[in-house]
C-alpha cells in the first residue's frame, strides 16, 4: 500500500530489477510525490515502452519465459483465460511481468498481497488503482470505496472496470485520428496479483484464494485478464470443492551459466569480475542459487578480492589470477560459512518479516567492522542479564535451580549431582535428545525474576543484600541500580522477540515465557556478564555455573568460534587470577 | 503482410472464442437429449404456467452447467420479455444469509427500478423480498433465483435457503430456484424443513463424451466461411485443420489429455495454449502446437521444484529421507542436522557448511513447501525444534535426484 497516496506505478521496483539493473530505473517518468497531477488513464500504464530486444537483454535466461508469457498475452484486444505464474522467490516473475506490460504498453492494475496484507486492504488498493483515486491528505488518505466484503469488492470491481473500459474505448476511438500509439495498447486490462501463496494463511476457509481463482468466471468480462503470481506451484493450492486450475507458466531457477551472465551486467571491469565469477560462483552454487542471497555475499568478496590490485581498472594476466586467486581462498570458506550470517541472530521471526530482515541486518553487514566477541547490538546491562537468565530457566529443569543457586549449600549438592549423573550417560544422551527435539522450556515470571536476582545480587557483590535478597521473589528490589524496571525490560525483550511470550498455564493461569535465544548468542551474552562479574571480586556459585555453561556450549561449537575459545581460555586465566 | 494479419484475425477469433463460454456451448443445445433442452423445457413451463419450481443443476466443474443455464436464460429472455427476471448469487460471495438478502434486495431493486438503502436490515430486506415475490406473482412475472456454489449455502443455518422455498409455498408467488453444485450430495446437505420445501429435480452434467469432444474441436478451431476471411485463407485453414484431427497421432494427444481430465473447461485451457502457440507468420495451425501444449499441460510440479533446488537443499530433503526410513516418527531441524554430521562423518563428502547456512536452505525447503511443519500449534516455537515431515514420497524424489544436473552422483 503506498502510504504517500502516491500513484504506485511510476515507483515500481522489485527487489532483483532494483538491485541487479539500477540502470533500467532512470528510464522512469520523473514526477513523484509532492505536486499531484490530475489522475489520468496512463497511470494504469508503466511509463515508456521498451522494445522487445531491451526486453530480452535486461533478463538474461529468461527468453524462453518471456516469449511464452508474450504468445500467451497475445496480439492487442484478445481475450486471455486466467494465467498462474509460479517459480521459486528470486527468479524475476513479477519484474518480468511489469517490463512485459511495459513492452506491450497495455493498461494494468497490480497489487501484492504481501503489502496488502488482509483482504479488505487488496480490494481497496485494486479499487483505488482502477478508480484513478489517491489516498492524500485532502481525502483523509481514505480509500476510494470501503469494502470489506467479498461481494461488495465484486460489484464495485465490475462497476470500476466497465467504467475503466469504455473509457478506454473512448481514447482509442479519439486517438485513432492521431497517434494510435500514445495511449495504452488496445482495449483489454489486466489485474495482477502477486504473491498470491500468502492469501491462505489470511483465512482457514481458503474462501478468498477460490474467490480470487474464481474471479474469471464470476466477471464474466472477456475484457478482463487475470494473472497470478507464486512463488508455490499450483499443487499446494488444495481445495476441498476443487479450483478451475488457471494456465501455469513456469520460472526455473537460474542455472550456474545464466547467473554467471547476470552478475556480469552493469561491472566495471567485466574482466577481472569473470575471473572473479570463476573463482567463487560454483561453490555458492552449491549453497543456493538466488540472485538476491548470491550478490549480498559476493560483493564483500569482490572488495576483497580486489585488495591486492592498486588500479581497479586491469585487465587481469593468468598470473595475476593465480595470485588474486590465492589471496582469496582463505575467505572463501569462511565466508561460504558466513553468507547468511545474520541468520544465527536470535530473532527467527516470521517468514513475512523475513525480508525486512534481511535488509536491515545487510546495512549492519555493511557497516562493518565489530568485534566478534560483542554482541552485535546494544542493550541495557540489566537486559542482558534478564537475558542470560531467561536462557538458563529455558535450558534447565526447575528442580535444578536451587542446587545452583543457593548460596548456602549449592557446591556440595552440585558434586553429588555430578557423581550420580556420571553413571548413567545414556540418560543424559536421552535427555540430550530431549532437548535437540523439544527445545526451550518454558518458565513462568516468579521463576525467571528469582535466576535474575541472584545473579544480579552477585554482580553487585554486596554480601547483606546477598541474604536478604535470597530466595525473596518479585522485582521489589528496587534499591538494586540494574533493575530500574525489569517489567519493562521483560515486555522489551518479548517485543524483540528474544523472550516469546507463550500460553498461560492451565493450572496457575499465569503466563509462561520461553528465551528464543540461540546458543552462539547466549555464549557472547554470557561471556559478556562473565566479564562485568569478573571486574568484581565476588565468588559466588554463579559464577561457576555460568563458565559451566561456556564450557559446555563451546565444546558444541568447536568448530566455528575458535576465536571465541581463545578469548575464553585467556579470561580464565583472568578468572583463576582473581579467584586466587 | 495480408497473411499475417488474416492469421492475427483468426488468432483473435478463435482466443474469444474459447473465453466465450456459450459459444461453446451452443452446438449441445439442439438435440432434444441434452441438458439445454430439459432445463429449457422446465423453465419455460413454470413460466408460462405461472407456477413455483426448483430444480438442482449437479456435475463436476468445468462442465458448462452454468453456462448452458445462461443460453437457456437469455432464450427465455428473449422469448418473453418483461416476464423473466434473473436474480443471481454465488456461495463464494454470499454464503452469510445477511449478505445474501441484501444482495437480492439490491438485484431486484436495480431490476424494478426501486431505491435500494444500503442501512436496510435483514428484517426489512427479507419483507421486501416477500412483497415482490407477491408483486411480481400478480403481475404473472417469475424471478429466477440461481444460486452458483449451492452446497456453501447449505453451510449454517440455512435461513436464506428456507425463506426463499418457504416463500415459494404460497400460490401468490411466481419463482424457480436453481441451484449449481459441483458437489453430488448436495441436496442431502439440506435440512429437514428445507429438504421438504425442496423439488428433487436433479441435472447432472457429465464431461462429454469422445465423439463430442471431436466435435467440439473442429466448433472451435475452424474459420467461418464469409466475409470476415478471405476465402482461401480460411478454405486452406480448415483443410489443415482437418488433416490435422483426423491423424493418429492427434487422436492419440485427445486421448492422454480427456484421460487425465475429460471436463470441457479442461479441453479449453489445451487449446488456448495450442493457438497461442500459432506461428502468425506461417498463419496456420499445426501438429507441433499441439504438442507443446500437451507438454505444458502435464506437469509434474514436484520434480520441477527438485530441480530448482541447489545441492544443499539435497542434501537435506535425503537426510530427512533417511530419517524417514529409519521410521523415527517425529523429527526436527535439530535431528536432521545430526543426520546430516552422520552422512558427513561417513561418506567425507566437500559439502559440509555451517549449521546456520543450512537453517536458511531448510527454509528455503519451507518455503517451496517440500517439507512443512507437522502441526500449526507452537507458533512461538523457533524453526529449528519445531517438527516437520516431508511433502514428497520417495517415488518422486529418486527420478527427482536423478534429474537434478547439479546433483552429486555418489547417491
Amino acid at each position: 500500500m503506498d502510504k504517500e497516496g502516491t500513484p504506485p506505478i511510476p515507483k515500481r521496483t522489485t527487489r532483483s530489477s532494483s538491485s541487479i539493473t539500477p540502470s533500467k530505473n532512470a528510464a522512469k517518468p520523473p514526477k513523484t510525490s509532492d505536486p499531484y497531477p490530475p489522475s489520468t488513464l496512463n497511470d494504469l500504464i508503466f511509463g515508456q515502452p521498451i522494445s522487445l530486444d531491451s526486453l530480452l537483454s535486461n533478463f538474461p535466461g529468461r527468453r524462453i519465459q518471456i516469449l511464452e508469457l508474450l504468445r500467451l498475452l497475445g496480439p492487442p484486444n484478445s481475450p486471455l483465460l486466467p494465467l498462474f505464474i509460479y517459480g521459486g522467490s528470486s527468479t524475476g516473475k513479477t519484474s518480468i511481468v511489469l517490463q512485459i506490460f511495459r513492452h506491450l504498453n497495455r493498461p494494468f492494475v497490480y497489487s501484492s498481497c504481501r503489502t496488502c496484507y488482509n483482504p479488505r486492504i487488496l480490494f481497496e488498493s485494486t479499487l483505488n488503482q482502477l478508480l484513478l483515486h489517491r489516498r492524500k491528505v485532502v481525502n483523509g488518505y481514505s480509500s476510494a470505496k470501503r469494502c470489506e466484503r467479498p461481494a461488495d469488492f465484486v460489484n464495485y470491481l465490475r462497476e470500476a472496470l466497465n467504467d475503466v473500459l469504455t473509457n478506454l474505448k473512448g481514447h482509442l476511438r479519439k486517438s485513432s485520428s492521431e497517434k494510435l500509439e500514445e495511449r495504452g495498447n488496445g482495449r483489454m486490462i489486466y489485474l495482477i496479483f502477486d504473491n498470491v501463496e500468502l492469501v491462505r494463511e489470511w483465512d482457514k476457509s481458503s474462501g478468498i484464494t477460490h474467490l480470487l481463482f474464481e474471479l474469471y468466471d464470476i466477471l464474466k468480462m472477456p475484457e478482463v485478464g487475470l494473472i497470478f503470481i507464486s512463488s508455490t506451484s499450483p499443487d499446494t493450492y488444495y481445495s476441498s470443492a476443487g479450483v478451475v486450475e488457471p494456465i501455469p507458466v513456469l520460472f526455473p531457477d537460474y542455472t550456474e551459466d545464466v547467473l554467471c551472465q547476470i552478475f556480469m551486467r552493469n561491472q566495471a571491469n567485466p574482466k577481472l569480475y569473470s575471473s572473479f565469477l570463476d573463482v567463487i560462483l560454483r561453490p555458492f552454487c552449491r549453497i543456493t542459487r538466488r540472485v538476491d542471497e548470491l550478490s549480498t555475499a559476493f560483493s564483500p568478496l569482490f572488495k576483497k578480492y580486489c585488495e591486492p590490485l592498486s588500479d581497479l581498472g586491469v585487465v587481469p594476466s593468468e598470473d595475476m589470477k593465480r595470485r588474486l586467486f590465492c589471496h582469496l581462498q582463505p575467505h572463501i570458506a569462511a565466508s561460504l560459512n558466513e553468507i547468511f550470517k545474520f541468520e544465527s541472530q536470535p530473532s527467527l521471526e516470521a517468514e513475512a518479516n523475513k525480508e525486512k530482515f534481511t535488509r536491515k541486518c545487510n546495512m549492519r553487514k555493511v557497516e562493518g567492522g565489530e568485534a566478534f566477541d560483542e554482541m552485535d547490538f546494544h542493550i541495557s546491562t540489566s537486559a542482558k542479564y534478564l537475558l542470560i537468565s531467561a536462557f538458563l530457566a529455558s535450558r534447565n529443569p526447575a528442580t535444578l535451580d536451587a542446587s545452583l543457586f543457593d548460596s548456602t549449600g549449592g557446591s556440595d549438592n552440585r558434586k553429588r549431582r555430578r557423581k550420580s549423573s556420571g553413571k548413567s550417560i545414556e540418560q543424559k544422551e536421552s535427555a540430550e535428545q530431549e532437548l535437540l527435539m523439544k527445545g526451550p522450556g518454558s518458565f513462568p515470571l516468579e521463576r525467571l525474576l528469582a535466576i535474575f536476582q541472584c545473579i544480579t545480587s552477585v554482580a553487585e557483590g554486596s554480601l547483606e543484600e546477598d541474604q536478604q535478597e535470597d530466595g525473596g521473589l518479585g522485582a521489589e528490589g528496587g534499591d538494586i541500580g540494574l533493575m530500574s524496571d525489569v517489567l519493562l525490560q521483560l515486555s522489551t525483550l518479548c517485543n524483540a522477540n528474544f523472550i516469546s511470550k507463550g500460553g498461560s498455564c492451565p493450572l496457575e493461569g499465569s503466563t509462561r515465557y520461553r528465551s528464543t535465544v540461540g546458543e552462539e548468542m547466549a555464549l557472547k551474552n554470557s561471556i559478556w556478564c562473565l566479564r562485568s562479574l569478573m571486574a568484581k571480586p565476588s565468588f559466588s556459585i554463579v559464577h561457576s555455573y555460568l563458565t559451566g555453561t561456556l564450557q559446555k556450549l563451546i565444546s558444541r561449537f568447536e568448530n566455528d568460534c575458535h576465536i571465541l575459545g581463545n578469548w575464553l581460555t585467556e579470561s580464565f586465566d583472568c578468572y583463576v587470577i582473581v579467584q586466587i | 503482410m495480408e497473411g499475417e494479419n488474416q492469421a492475427e484475425k483468426a488468432l483473435i477469433l478463435i482466443r474469444s472464442r474459447i473465453c466465450n463460454p456459450s459459444y461453446i456451448f451452443t452446438p449441445f443445445s439442439d438435440s432434444p437429449e441434452s441438458n439445454y433442452s430439459k432445463l429449457k423445457f422446465i423453465i419455460s413451463n413454470s413460466v408460462t404456467e405461472a407456477c413455483n419450481n426448483s430444480i438442482l443443476l449437479l456435475g463436476p466443474r468445468g462442465c458448462g452447467k452454468i453456462a448452458v443455464l445462461n443460453l437457456v436464460l437469455r432464450d427465455l429472455l428473449a422469448e418473453h420479455p418483461d416476464m423473466v427476471s434473473v436474480i443471481r448469487l454465488n456461495g463464494l460471495l454470499h454464503s452469510d444469509d445477511n449478505c445474501a438478502l441484501k444482495e437480492i434486495a439490491r438485484q431486484l431493486c436495480v431490476e424494478h427500478q426501486l431505491l435500494f438503502s444500503k442501512m436496510a436490515s435483514f428484517d426489512d430486506n427479507s419483507q421486501f423480498m416477500i412483497s415482490m415475490l407477491r408483486e411480481c406473482g400478480l403481475a404473472h412475472k417469475t424471478i429466477i433465483f440461481v444460486l452458483d456454489e449451492f452446497d456453501l449455502f447449505a453451510q449454517g443455518k440455512q435461513r436464506l435457503l428456507y425463506s426463499l422455498l418457504d416463500a415459494m409455498q404460497s400460490i401468490t408467488s411466481q419463482a424457480v430456484v436453481i441451484g449449481v453444485s459441483c458437489r453430488l450430495d448436495a441436496d442431502q446437505l439440506l435440512e429437514k424443513r428445507v429438504r421438504s420445501r425442496f423439488s428433487h429435480r436433479k441435472l447432472l452434467f457429465l464431461p462429454p463424451s469422445k465423439e463430442e469432444l471431436q466435435r467440439l474441436l473442429e466448433h472451435i478451431l475452424s474459420l467461418p466461411i464469409d466475409s470476415s476471411f478471405s476465402h482461401d485463407y480460411a478454405m486452406e485453414f480448415n483443410a489443415k485443420l482437418h488433416k490435422i484431427v483426423g491423424d493418429c497421432r492427434f487422436t492419440e494427444i485427445v486421448d492422454t489429455l480427456s484421460g487425465s481430465d475429460s471436463t470441457v473447461n479442461h479441453l479449453l485451457k489445451f487449446l488456448f495454449r495450442a493457438v497461442c502457440c500459432m506461428d502468425l507468420d506461417f498463419g496456420f495451425l499445426t501438429l507441433e502446437n499441439f504438442k507443446t501444449a500437451i507438454l505444458s499441460i502435464q506437469r509434474q510440479p514436484k520434480l520441477e521444484c527438485l530441480q530448482d533446488c541447489s545441492v544443499l537443499e539435497l542434501y537435506i530433503l535425503v537426510c530427512m529421507k533417511r530419517l524417514e526410513d529409519k521410521e523415527q516418527n517425529s523429527y526436527n531441524f535439530n535431528s536432521v542436522m545430526k543426520e546430516y554430521k552422520g552422512i558427513h562423518d561417513s561418506y567425507q563428502t566437500s559439502d559440509y557448511y555451517a549449521r546456520n547456512v543450512c537453517l536458511r536452505a531448510f527454509e528455503h525447503l519451507l518455503q517451496r513447501e517440500l517439507i512443512c511443519f507437522t502441526d500449526n500449534r507452537g507458533q512461538s516455537q523457533s524453526v529449528e525444534f519445531r517438527p516437520v515431515k516431508l511433502l514428497i514420497s520417495s517415488h518422486e524424489l529418486y527420478p527427482g535426484l536423478k534429474s537434478n544436473r547439479s546433483c552429486p552422483l555418489a547417491y
